[in-house]
C-alpha cells in the first residue's frame, strides 16, 4: 500500500467563501476520502473487505457524501488508508461537525 | 409456435423506471409531504447503482440505501449496517419500508397536541384540586368531632 505524507493530505480545507451546508460538506469529505483511498491504491471493494464489510456499497455511500464514516470504524478506516488515526478523525470532524471543529481547533487551524 | 416473453431482470446499468417506481412506492409513506424526506440516486466506482433515502434538512443524511450488485439488491442503513439482501426488489422494498423510523409527522403532531392539552388541563385544574384538598383537611376534624 502506498503511503503518503500526513502534512500534505490534511491541508485541504472547505472553501470559506460561502458556508456550505451539511450535505455539501459530507460530499467534500467523501471526495477527500476517495482521494486518500486512491493514494492507498485500494478499490472500494478492497477497503470494504479490509474493514470487514460484507458489501462494498457502504464505502460508496460515504464517498458519494450521503453518509459519514461511523466513529466505530474511523480508526480502522484511517489505518487501512495508511493515515494517522487522530489526524484523520480531526480532518473528518472539520467536514462533519464544522462548528465543533472551530470550537476545538479554531485558533490553531488558522 | 408461440413465444412467451419473460421479463428480463436488470443486473447492471442505470435504475430502470420500474425499479425506481417500486422503491418509491414502497417508501411512499416515509416520503409523504411534511416528513422532509427525499430520495436521490448515485453510483459506485464499479458502476453499481444506489438509491438513497435522505432524512430531513438540515442534515439530509442517508437513512436507507438500496444498491444493485450483480442483480442482487442490498439494503443498508445510513451507518453501513446490512439490513437485507435479495434478488426480489419488491421484497427488499418491504424490508426498507419496515426499516424506516416509524414516527410519522402526523403522529408527532398528535402527541405534541395531546401533551399541550394535558398540560393546560393540569394547570387549570390543579388550583381547584389543591383548594378542595385544603378544605377537606380543614373540615374533616370538625366533622369527626361532631360525629
Amino acid at each position: 500500500m502506498k503511503r503518503v505524507k500526513h502534512q500534505d493530505v490534511f491541508t485541504e480545507r472547505p472553501s470559506a467563501k460561502t458556508a456550505p451546508d451539511a450535505k455539501q460538506l459530507r460530499k467534500l469529505a467523501g471526495d477527500w476520502l476517495k482521494l486518500r483511498r486512491a493514494d492507498a491504491e485500494l478499490s472500494q471493494a478492497d477497503l470494504a473487505a479490509r474493514l470487514g464489510l460484507k458489501y462494498y456499497t457502504f464505502i460508496s455511500q460515504v464517498e458519494n457524501g450521503f453518509s459519514r464514516v461511523p466513529t466505530e470504524i474511523m480508526g480502522a478506516w484511517a489505518r487501512e488508508l495508511g493515515l494517522e488515526q487522530a489526524a484523520f478523525a480531526r480532518h473528518l470532524l472539520m467536514y462533519y461537525e464544522p462548528e465543533l471543529y472551530r470550537l476545538l481547533f479554531g485558533a490553531e487551524s488558522k | 409456435m408461440s413465444v412467451v416473453a419473460f421479463e428480463r431482470k436488470q443486473d447492471s446499468g442505470e435504475w430502470s423506471e420500474k425499479e425506481l417506481s417500486t422503491l418509491v412506492a414502497a417508501l411512499g409513506a416515509a416520503m409523504a409531504p411534511g416528513t422532509g424526506r427525499e430520495w436521490e440516486t448515485g453510483i459506485t466506482e464499479k458502476g453499481d447503482v444506489q438509491f438513497y433515502l435522505l432524512g430531513p434538512l438540515p442534515e439530509q443524511a442517508c437513512e436507507l440505501c438500496v444498491s444493485r450488485v450483480d442483480g442482487r439488491y442490498i439494503l443498508e442503513d445510513g451507518v453501513g449496517r446490512l439490513l437485507f439482501a435479495h434478488r426480489n426488489l419488491e421484497l427488499v422494498g418491504l424490508h426498507a419500508k419496515a426499516a424506516v423510523p416509524s414516527t410519522s409527522w402526523l403522529m408527532v403532531r398528535a402527541i405534541t397536541l395531546w401533551c399541550a392539552i394535558r398540560s393546560t388541563i393540569h394547570e387549570k385544574a390543579e388550583p381547584w384540586l389543591v383548594e378542595g384538598e385544603e378544605l377537606l383537611v380543614q373540615f374533616v376534624p370538625q366533622l369527626a368531632a361532631f360525629a
